[in-house]
């Protein structure tokens, strides 16, 4: 074990899908900026889109939709709760990052002539268009950090960013997980791309690690942006998908879509009447899975046996290849019975919802010199392509920011205090396990936070994680690996606590499931028209505030409102 | 206190006969987003040390010679 | 001697093949930054499972020389090799890319022209037309669907009669379906005959596609094939019909569609609502009406939708 020092102008924590792009894309904007991605796992096969990717879910390609038309699609989809000017800026630099991506040699699909495939899922405004050969995507982004020369370290789990004296970035710290060597490294700015938090809950097979998420995103960013005194906004609007049952990995109901798949109920019926993926669209899922016409199935038997092969090729080598592998075990074939589904743990994930680390339409969070892209950050509905966005417009904007910026003074108590902090459960030779520490915080998180949300027991989940984190201070780890999981331990513990104060916080209940609150069942503009922004208090405990709702760029007038809820909701009489 | 140990059967599997982990080959635990596979130093062989599998496969799909093979454990299965 | 010690070069000069091999695949991923010189020579290396990862390792490096020395690959003895190569190639994004492929779309094994084919389908060089026109009557079905492919791309009206004939005469379904998708640019009414006849070929994927053609192209002569098109016995090829219909505004479906209402598929009912809305003809309103009742939300929702539309239409 010995420390590490480094010094860099730009450092990029998690190599998945917007870090590699923040990276390349800041040396492209200046050749002579030092800029070091580090990852926990391997940049070759870290993150979300590990094993690629089946399509871009949200894609605005001009002649099909328009940015103005997504940023009302999301706003409606987000209750109205979105800053419109972040959601603007990514719709209107997707298709140029389609384009950019098409050069790189990602393949999307296309038609006999040439054109972008683009396929209509939603009545509105938004589009999927088709990766088939999607598993090549890490492959494509390790190449393009060769040819910018972006000097990558794997295997270096960070675990703090530390500020200087006005708050700024000065330098982050962590430790290699397999020889727990400590790294101290200067930097004048540092872009989280940590992924979502989806190690809070516990999946219903019980296993840790077999969560919905790629596991090695368990809220690092999440909790690092919190004690570097960055403001997280709308935590409350967890994420909730859903899944294939006990494979616990996504069904893709939107990639069956388009050839005619859909979620059913027992009879074989659709039942979802929201048009948009949405708290909502969960709410309906998880009424028919608790109601007497679950549980709920993905259908494909009644589709030809060509597009049933089709669709096997695509989900079984994209995103999660296993599940081929999981229905074979099973003797589900999808062209003989429907595949049951459930929803997953409760996490925060922006790809899907709203919540995370606040970002503006620059990528900048509240603590100068740090920036957040993708699932981490708070901009809605995001994505792959949307991490993708937001990975160049962090990379260009942290590169201006550095150009204007010299080192900052990294304080030697500070870098003191998270060496011990980092070491002790190493030099512990007894006491609990960061499987016990983990698995403890996450069970609490599924019996207490995960809605309907009901005031009193989130008051005792609380009690019960100041408990944990008492325990914690006995954690011990015997060798670096256990390290990592310790030290994930910890971000766990703060994103749970982070999900209960924020719930607790917002006293109405909005975005469908994902913040459905039983001791206040209706939703509630006139107090709760706004952002929720939690971050530390001088004390270094968790606070909330709120955040007015930045002035609409897109107005979105009442008929167009109520036109999307006739759509939306179906009548009583209808439903009967 | 004690720490006990935990037996259970394992999804990832190594077929020694295959593996070339000896040759300077780490390309299945390079790509372990968990790091839960090492190359074990007796036998030059790659092997499962944590199991904390999310069953991913990137270990299965790079081996250059196929020797590794993931099953879905029976928990899930 | 320990491996993880060697250098890369030792290691690519190792006389062990599978070293080598692990050498050449670990090189994307090193700390080399120019990583193109390396491997340009392990193309000739004498073992093929190196050659094979050599040239993985080079996609997505266009420069001319890479693409010049990549090109031969295709004449590999070895089939991964080969194979290997076609891919590669098909990664190719610039036109200048083509010049040391074209020797290769003419002569050689069908294997070979199939690859160079598809490798020069994205370019979209003129110098391409030529032998795509020959390879439509090549007698491997593989090299006339990647002939048809660069046609399609390449988008000039000179191909269109010759697509037009594959689409309607070639012996493999699938050359016929690709054809049909192909001639997609063209909205000449010369075309329509091809299209019509796709919608009554013996393949249900060639009809889909067929139906799905004319919904582009808006070909409102086809109507009365796609009202026929709306009986067809697979429902998928109804869904694409219905849709073309809608596009087409087309009146005289009114019936078809009406009956479609009551398809015992949901996703039949559902663009059959979707259609009755874009033509917005109020005798459809009963109908629609009944549909508000349906099973499915999702039809429920379009008829909803659709009755909206026939009432704004009408003021």
């Amino acid at each position: 074990m010995k420390r590490i020092d480094l010094e860099f102008d730009l450092v990029v924590i998690g190599g998945g899908t917007g870090g590699p792009m923040a990276a390349v894309k800041a040396k492209e904007k200046n050749p002579k900026l030092r800029v070091l991605l580090v990852d926990k796992a391997n940049v070759k096969r870290s993150g979300a889109i590990s094993m690629g990717m089946d399509g871009l879910n949200n894609a605005v390609i001009p002649g099909h939709a328009t940015p103005e038309q997504y940023v009302k699609e999301i706003t409606i989809a987000n209750d109205g709760i979105v800053d419109q000017e972040a959601v603007m800026a990514y719709a209107a630099n997707s298709f140029d990052m389609i384009n950019q991506l098409d050069q790189w040699g990602v393949k999307f699909e296309k038609d006999e002539t040439g054109d972008y495939a683009v396929r209509k899922v939603h009545h509105l405004g938004s589009y999927v268009l088709p990766m088939p050969e999607g598993h090549h995507m890490k492959k494509i982004l390790y190449r393009q950090l060769k040819k910018a020369r972006v000097e990558v370290t794997n295997r270096v789990v960070v675990t703090r960013v530390l500020t200087g004296a006005d708050g700024e970035v000065v330098a982050v710290m962590g430790f290699d997980c397999r020889t727990a060597d400590t790294y101290v490294i200067r930097t004048k700015a540092a872009v989280l791309c940590t992924g979502a938090a989806g190690r809070i809950g516990l999946p219903a097979s019980g296993y840790l690690m077999g969560t919905y998420e790629n596991p090695t995103n368990c809220g690092d960013g999440h909790a690092m942006a919190y004690h570097a005194g960055a403001d997280l906004a709308n935590l409350e609007c967890f994420q909730i998908n859903p899944l294939i049952k006990d494979y616990n990995g996504p069904a893709c109901a939107y990639v069956t879509g388009p050839f005619g798949g859909f979620t059913a109920n027992s009879k074989g019926e659709r039942f979802i009447e929201c048009d948009y993926w949405s708290g909502q669209m969960m709410m309906e899922f998880y009424n028919e899975l608790e109601g007497g016409n679950g549980p709920v199935f993905l259908k494909l038997d009644h589709l030809a046996e060509e597009t049933i092969q089709e669709i096997e090729t695509i989900l079984h080598t994209n995103e999660r290849p296993s599940r081929g592998r999981f229905h074979e075990n099973r003797g589900n074939d999808y062209r003989k019975q429907m595949v049951e589904m459930h929803i997953s743990e409760i996490g925060f994930c922006s790809g899907h919802s709203a919540s995370g680390i606040h970002t503006n339409a620059m990528g900048e969070t509240s603590v100068p010199g740090l920036y957040a892209a993708g699932d981490c950050a708070s901009v809605p509905h995001n994505y792959m392509l949307g991490a993708f966005v937001y990975g160049r417009l962090c990379g260009e904007n942290a590169a201006a920011y550095c150009a204007g910026h010299g080192q900052g003074v990294v304080d030697a108590g500070d870098v003191a205090a998270e060496e011990r902090r980092i070491l002790a459960p190493l030099g512990r030779t007894d006491g609990l396990t960061p499987y016990q520490i983990e698995y403890k915080t996450r069970r609490l998180v599924n019996d207490y936070l995960q809605p309907p949300k009901i005031t009193r027991k989130y008051e005792i989940a609380l009690r019960r994680f100041d408990e944990i984190r008492e325990d914690a201070e006995s954690m011990f780890a015997a060798n670096p690996h256990e390290l990592m999981r310790a030290m994930e331990a910890h971000s766990i513990l703060d994103c749970a606590e982070m999900a209960a104060r924020a719930s607790m916080f917002r006293t109405e209940s909005r975005w469908g499931l994902y913040h459905y609150f039983l001791d206040h069942p209706e939703r509630d503009d006139e107090n709760w028209f706004c952002h929720s922004l939690l971050s530390k208090s001088a004390e270094g405990r968790m606070q909330m505030r709120k955040k007015a709702i930045e002035p609409y760029i897109v107005p979105i007038d009442e008929e167009e409102r109520s036109a999307y809820q006739r759509l939306r909701v179906a009548h009583n009489a209808e439903a009967a | 206190m004690t720490i006990a140990t935990t037996q259970t059967q394992v999804p990832v599997n190594v077929d020694n006969d295959k593996c070339i982990a000896e040759k300077g080959c780490t390309v299945c635990v390079d790509v372990c987003p968990l790091d839960v596979l090492a190359i074990d130093m007796l036998t030059k062989k790659a092997f499962m040390k944590f199991d904390e599998c999310w069953y991913c496969l990137p270990c299965e799909t790079d081996c250059p010679t196929g020797a590794v093979s993931v099953s879905i454990p029976y928990l899930l299965r | 001697m320990d491996i993880q010690n060697c250098s890369v070069a030792e290691r690519l000069g190792s006389a062990d093949a599978e070293v080598r091999r692990l050498a050449v695949i670990d090189l994307p991923y090193g700390d080399e930054d120019d990583i193109v010189p390396l491997l340009l020579p392990r193309l000739a290396d004498p073992d093929a499972s190196v050659r094979t990862e050599a040239v993985r390792a080079l996609e997505g490096y266009e420069e001319p020389e890479v693409v010049s020395a990549l090109a031969p690959m295709l004449l590999d003895a070895d089939a991964d090799v080969r194979a290997a190569a076609g891919v590669v190639l098909s990664e190719l994004k610039e036109s200048a890319s083509a010049v040391p492929l074209l020797p290769f779309l003419r002569g050689h094994s069908a294997e070979v022209r199939m690859l160079a084919l598809r490798a020069v389908r994205a370019l979209r060089v003129p110098e391409a037309f030529a032998p795509a026109m020959e390879a439509l009557s090549d007698t491997d079905a593989g090299v006339r669907r990647e002939a048809v492919g660069v046609l399609g791309y390449l988008r000039m009206p000179e191909a269109i009669g010759a697509l037009a004939q594959v689409a309607a005469l070639d012996a493999d379904a699938d050359v016929r379906r690709i054809a049909i998708g192909a001639i997609g640019y063209s909205s000449e009414v010369s075309v329509l005959p091809a299209l019509t006849r796709g919608l009554a070929d013996t393949s249900w994927m060639v009809r889909d596609e067929a139906a799905q053609t004319l919904g582009k192209l808006r070909l409102g002569l086809a109507i009365p094939d796609l009202i026929r098109a709306m009986h067809d016995e697979y429902w998928q090829v109804r869904v694409k019909a219905a849709r073309a219909l809608g596009l087409l505004k087309a009146v005289a479906a009114l019936p078809a569609l009406i009956e479609a209402l009551t398809h015992t598929i949901g996703n039949v009912r559902k663009e059959a609502a979707i259609a009755l809305g874009e033509i917005a003809d109020p005798r459809a309103i009963p109908a629609l009406e009944a549909a508000l009742g349906d099973a499915d939300p999702d039809v429920r929702k379009l008829s909803r939708l659709a009755l909206t539309a026939i009432t704004l239409a009408q003021k």
